[in-house]
């Protein structure tokens, strides 16, 4: 019985293993032409590293919008990252957001008219349990 | 969160008004000694650590029962993970006007793939209970999905038992 029930239940799980494989070596194709990462200049200096083709994705309908590049640790679960979209969605002026468990990052677009308080950000990810270590705000082209 | 095993079913509803706290209140049926009563939980966060690639946890974590039993617990529980692995342990006081005993777990897991945001979730694991009732460890296997806001961990022991799991984020 639980022989049969554990069959049912990991079968699924190691077939989806396989898909996000597949899929992980056509992006790890697309990333190549991207040469891996993008590297943004900011006009202070500082240097963000950023997923190209995530990023690209991101903003390509978010034409004006301040972007907010947050550098974020301990963000290991999917399900506990969970509250920091629920968290931002709150806010007045949020247009989108996403997720990268990969690199730690989080990605807020925001109107081009929103007062962006980093102190706020770093608030609202704290609460969700996960700590910022840096927070960029660029203007999406 | 809902959950079952031998011993046990229960439903349980938390509120966190800040990371470092949540309270809870814990419908139980009691299966073996077939009465039911309610939980009130306090859980607080003693020490978390937040690096690029895992968050740490160490909890204490206590209840008071209205069942009519005086019964209340207390304990620690604590987890370390990445995205890939997951170590985790409890250990945990009951005490009654009926008797005392207490309860110990240990569960290690690893993420066969890693999956995106939003992607469906899955872990392999192993986990080991005590319980002084019964005097015996129970070591069995548990898989754990979660996609969105919705999370199930299921188990089956050996005497065919499920420890069920599921939880929703509001």
């Amino acid at each position: 019985m639980r022989y049969l029930l554990f069959s049912i239940l990991i079968f699924p799980s190691f077939a989806l293993a396989e898909a996000v494989m597949h899929t992980d070596h056509s992006n790890h194709s697309a990333h190549h032409s991207h040469e891996g990462h993008l590297h943004t200049q900011l006009v202070d200096g500082a240097e963000i590293k950023l997923d190209a083709e995530r990023f690209d994705k991101f903003v390509a309908d978010q034409s004006g919008s301040q972007i907010a590049v947050i550098s974020v640790s301990g963000m290991v679960c999917d399900f506990c990252a969970r509250g920091i979209e629920k968290t931002f969605q709150k806010d007045t002026g949020f247009r989108k957001i996403d997720v990268d468990l990969a690199n730690g990052k989080v990605l807020l677009a925001y109107a081009a008219t929103k007062k962006i308080v980093k102190k706020d950000i770093e608030q609202k990810i704290l609460s969700n349990g996960q700590t910022v270590t840096d927070i960029q705000i660029l203007t999406a082209q | 969160m809902a959950f079952s095993d031998e011993m046990r079913d229960a439903a349980y509803y938390h509120y966190s008004p800040s990371y470092k706290y949540s309270l809870g209140i814990e419908l139980v049926d009691e299966k073996k000694a077939m009465k039911n009563h309610t939980n009130f939980r306090y859980t607080y966060l003693l020490n978390r650590k937040n690096t690029q690639n895992s968050q740490r946890n160490l909890y204490f974590q206590s209840s008071l029962s209205v069942g009519g039993n005086d019964e209340y617990s207390y304990g620690f529980l604590g987890d370390w993970e990445t995205r890939r692995y997951f170590i985790g342990f409890g250990a945990q006081e009951l005490k009654s006007n009926l008797r005392n005993y207490d309860k110990q777990y240990v569960q290690i897991g690893f993420a066969p793939y890693l999956g995106d945001y939003g992607n469906l979730h899955s872990w392999l694991m192993i986990k080991s209970k005590h319980d002084s009732r019964t005097n015996k460890w129970n070591t069995y296997p548990v898989i754990k999905f979660f996609k969105g806001d919705y999370l199930l961990e299921f188990g089956v022991d050996e005497n065919d038992e499920l420890d069920i799991h599921f939880m929703i984020r509001f």
